[in-house]
């Protein structure tokens, strides 16, 4: 079932490239599903307290860019595991084809809702703004559910046909969600109590030299990161520690390393929110945090390849047809466009927000946003000329 | 025995799932080429701003941006990946195909896709709180970052309608399927049509501006803007049409004009009066106008748009290579693809296809109807709906609802075994093959509840072996 068209690249990199970009949808993911959730229990405080009403707010604006990030890098590993696990992941979502329409329109649907909260919530909102969130929460949990599906049906090839055709009588509704490992989903939507911890950190030590963020306000978020970070990773550990003992037997994931260097982590990483930030650096629980989110992303894989493994799939068998201008086109514009272009946005937001009132450019920015701007018309220039010559050709050709 | 590679069917009742496709392929044509034409008159008007000292033009921009945020970028981005959901689950060889030839491209798009979700966020919250000649740098890095996108993703658009010529299918070269015969014709309507979307949507911002002169300013800037993108994508649009493939060409003048060229010219005509009369009397415009005329493009406009440049690909779904069933139609020596036309011929589908239940793959009196409908969906439901008077060109209507299975069958043993409907694909199986499909089609033909008599038959095949 795989595309007769083969690989136009080494399917180990394709499978890198699934990885890391996993790696950083996941961290949007986590991020944002706990914001929003902290941002519902935030503003349903905001009475006892002026700093709960803030930090709602503060974390209501975090969860709606949230949102827009997690879409956009989780098109990479959609893209990537259409590459090298095509059969598998095609196969997944037909079987269950209703709730990819679902996911499609509960996620529009949970964003609009959200943005409803956002022009909502300030101060002196009413009360039942809060249902908008809740609505969304549920919604954006909704579609989690569903990926998690997707993601193992995919691997488990033996029971598509009894799914498919149960009992031999062919359903081509796709209505049915058939498979859900509940300590899976569970342990990796957990992961974002500790993630919205190690945000808050990180929230505090880059406004901390913003005049306009007073010191208690910056305390009270330090004091709920350190507690959502630390307990939150290890309260992580006991979904994970079924999903460890729940996967499909005989494959010696059981034993397998990875998963348990993956505790590991989880354990450092809590025990680094508790006592770095005690010592007063915000940005190092970042770091573990994001070595946790690689590591479980490395072992969602490793147990991929076990389960396909087991049918006789694997990826380093896939045929290849190496194609270098596309790959080449890809390397540069990830390097040159993402480099310089979406480092001047990222460098411009970060130093921008960094400053009360009006930010002007240092000369460095300044000569980075210029670089942005030529790179990206370089770039267009070389597609056109390009372009011409093979489209010359062709015509000439035909 | 041979197993090709086709997967289970997922079947959606009256409309298929080509409209679905449709339906949110027109919802993120609209959010999509709006964020990208808006972008540039963005940063059109904040030069103009900055070099006139006009610092109340970014009023504008601002109220424009965070409108481009919410519609854009909210039902853009979602629709975007939404739309290879629905491929996926409707057609998931040819989204296969497509990616494993365009999967860097892809790639890259994803690059510029990234950069432009994080760029509009800045484009928009930064406005005022840094300097002007840094903000101007990231509004025409925006703009040239939106249309990167758009370039990239026409390419591929474009190979799905056909390579134009031979040389893809010796190479397999990925530039050679991106930059065909239709590409730059292809980038050019939209290109047009991005103006006209943004502007119609910057008339909706200006419509609802206090400001008499400001307002004034702004639709006299939109308005031509808009008038000279539609007479730019209605000339790549004539030039687009010399481009296309023969099968595309018979299905446009035979089938698709007579359906939708009067309304297509109607859209044209009021869109034209509407944008000049926003030039000429700025003050006639009305938010409900405005909303109501953005509206009306999308409905009779793009959605019939996307509707034919989908039908006019038939049969096939992309490269002219895969059908629309999912069957590689003919041989693509430059990536080592072989067609699968001829071993369906000789073996037959039931045999070929690994999702067919074991008791299907024979086919005998008591489940002679049940193997007809399956291989009815499989083979005809990616582009017709099996309900009389469905919308989606409905297969009984189709056959005018033949109750005759043997003239049902002399159609499928004539034309569509020998592939000589240009916008039909050959469909070659066994005999026993194409009656069990005639005999589906007859039962539906005759108002049979079909699914109760087969599962009737069902129950009956059981109780016999139970015997």
């Amino acid at each position: 079932m795989r595309d007769p068209a083969g690989l136009p690249g080494y399917p180990r990199l394709f499978q890198a490239l699934l990885v890391l970009t996993w790696t950083f949808h996941i961290a949007f993911v986590l991020v944002t599903l706990g914001a929003a959730s902290l941002a519902i229990y935030s503003f349903s405080k905001r009475e006892t307290n002026p700093d709960w009403q803030r930090l709602s707010i503060a974390l209501t604006k975090v969860t709606k860019v949230g949102v827009s990030m997690l879409i956009v890098l989780g098109v990479a590993p959609l893209l990537f595991v259409q590459v090298i696990y095509d059969p598998e992941w095609y196969t997944a979502n037909i079987l269950s084809a209703r709730w990819a329409v679902i996911f499609i329109f509960a996620l529009i649907v949970g964003y609009c809702l959200w943005y409803a909260f956002y022009y909502a919530n300030h101060e002196g909102a009413k009360r039942r703004a809060r249902w908008f969130a809740i609505g969304a929460l549920t919604l954006f949990c909704l579609d989690g559910l569903v990926m998690h599906v997707f993601s193992y049906q995919s691997i488990l090839p033996s029971r598509w046909m009894d799914w498919y055709a149960p009992y031999g009588v062919v359903d081509t509704s796709g209505s049915a969600l058939h498979a859900i490992q509940w300590s899976r989903f569970i342990f990796i939507m957990s992961l974002s109590a500790p993630a919205v911890g190690v945000f808050l950190l990180s929230y505090v030590e880059y406004f901390k030299i913003r005049p306009d963020y007073e010191r208690s306000y910056l305390d009270f978020v330090r004091r709920l990161g350190r507690r959502f970070a630390s307990y939150g990773f290890v309260l992580s550990l006991i979904p994970f520690m079924i999903w460890q003992f729940t996967n499909q037997s005989g494959l010696g994931l059981e034993t397998n390393p990875i998963g348990w260097l993956l505790a590991l982590a989880i354990i450092l990483a809590g025990t680094a929110s508790f006592r770095l930030q005690a010592a007063g650096n915000g940005c190092l629980p970042a770091g573990a945090g994001v070595l946790v989110l690689m590591l479980l992303a490395i072992w969602r894989e490793v147990i991929r390849v076990h389960y396909l493994g087991s049918v006789g799939y694997t990826v380093a068998d896939y045929r290849i047809n190496l194609d270098w201008p596309s790959t080449l086109l890809f390397l540069l514009t990830f390097v040159g466009v993402g480099g310089t272009v979406g480092g001047f946005y990222i460098t411009l937001l970060y130093r921008s927000g960094r400053v009360r009132g009006l930010y002007e450019a240092e000369r460095s920015v300044a000569s980075l946003g210029t670089a942005a701007v030529a790179v990206l018309v370089l770039w267009i220039a070389v597609f056109f000329a390009f372009g011409l010559v093979i489209w010359l050709r062709h015509s000439l050709v035909s | 025995m041979s197993i090709i590679g086709l997967y289970p069917t997922f079947y959606m009742p009256e409309i298929g799932t080509a409209w679905l496709i449709g339906i949110i392929g027109t919802i993120h044509v609209l959010a999509s080429h709006t964020s990208v034409g808006a972008a540039f008159l963005f940063a059109l008007l904040e030069t103009k701003a900055y070099w006139d000292h006009k610092p109340e033009l970014l009023v504008f921009v601002k109220k424009w941006g965070m409108f481009l945020l919410v519609f854009s970028y909210v039902i853009g981005s979602i629709t975007g990946p939404g739309i290879w959901y629905s491929i996926t689950i409707g057609s998931p060889r040819g989204v296969d195909g497509l990616i494993h030839n365009f999967v860097w491209v892809w790639a890259a798009e994803w690059v510029y896709f990234t950069v432009e979700v994080i760029g509009v966020y800045a484009l928009v919250y930064l406005l005022g709180k840094i300097d002007a000649r840094t903000h101007l740098k990231l509004a025409w890095s925006f703009a040239c970052a939106s249309w990167a996108t758009m370039l990239l993703i026409v390419g591929i658009l474009s190979f799905m309608m056909w390579p134009g010529n031979e040389r893809w299918y010796l190479t397999g070269s990925t530039a050679d399927a991106f930059y065909n015969v239709n590409f730059f014709a292809h980038l050019g309507v939209r290109t047009g049509l991005m103006l006209v979307l943004a502007a119609l949507v910057g008339l909706i911002i200006t419509s609802r501006i206090d400001d008499g002169s400001l307002r004034e300013y702004t639709t006299r800037f939109l308005a031509p803007v808009g008038l000279c993108g539609g007479l730019f994508g209605v000339m790549m649009f004539l030039y687009y049409l010399q481009t296309l493939p023969n099968n595309a060409a018979v299905m446009l003048s035979a089938h698709l004009l007579p359906i939708y060229g009067r309304d297509m010219i109607a859209v044209f005509t009021l869109t034209t009066i509407y944008l000049a009369t926003a030039w000429w009397k700025p003050r006639l415009i009305v938010s409900t106008v405005a909303v109501g005329m953005f509206l009306f493009v999308g409905l009779f406009g793009v959605w019939p748009e996307e509707r034919m440049r989908e039908s006019m690909r038939k049969p096939f779904v992309a490269g002219q290579y895969i059908y629309g069933n999912q069957i590689i139609a003919r041989d693509v020596p430059g990536k080592g693809i072989h067609s699968e036309v001829e071993t369906i011929a000789q073996e037959g589908l039931l045999k070929v296809h690994p999702f067919i239940p074991e008791r299907l793959r024979t086919i005998k009196e008591q489940n002679r109807l049940e193997v007809g409908q399956l291989l009815t969906k499989i083979a005809c439901a990616n582009c017709h709906a099996l309900e009389p008077g469905a919308p989606l060109r409905a297969l009984p209507d189709k056959l005018f609802r033949a109750t005759d299975e043997d003239l049902i069958a002399a159609f499928l043993r004539g034309p569509l075994r020998h592939g000589t409907q240009p916008y039909m694909p050959r469909i070659d199986l066994p005999e026993e093959e194409l009656s069990a499909i005639a005999h589906y089609i007859a039962a539906v033909n005759n108002g049979e509840d079909v699914d109760r008599v087969i599962a009737a038959q069902r129950m009956e095949a059981t109780s016999t072996v139970g015997k």
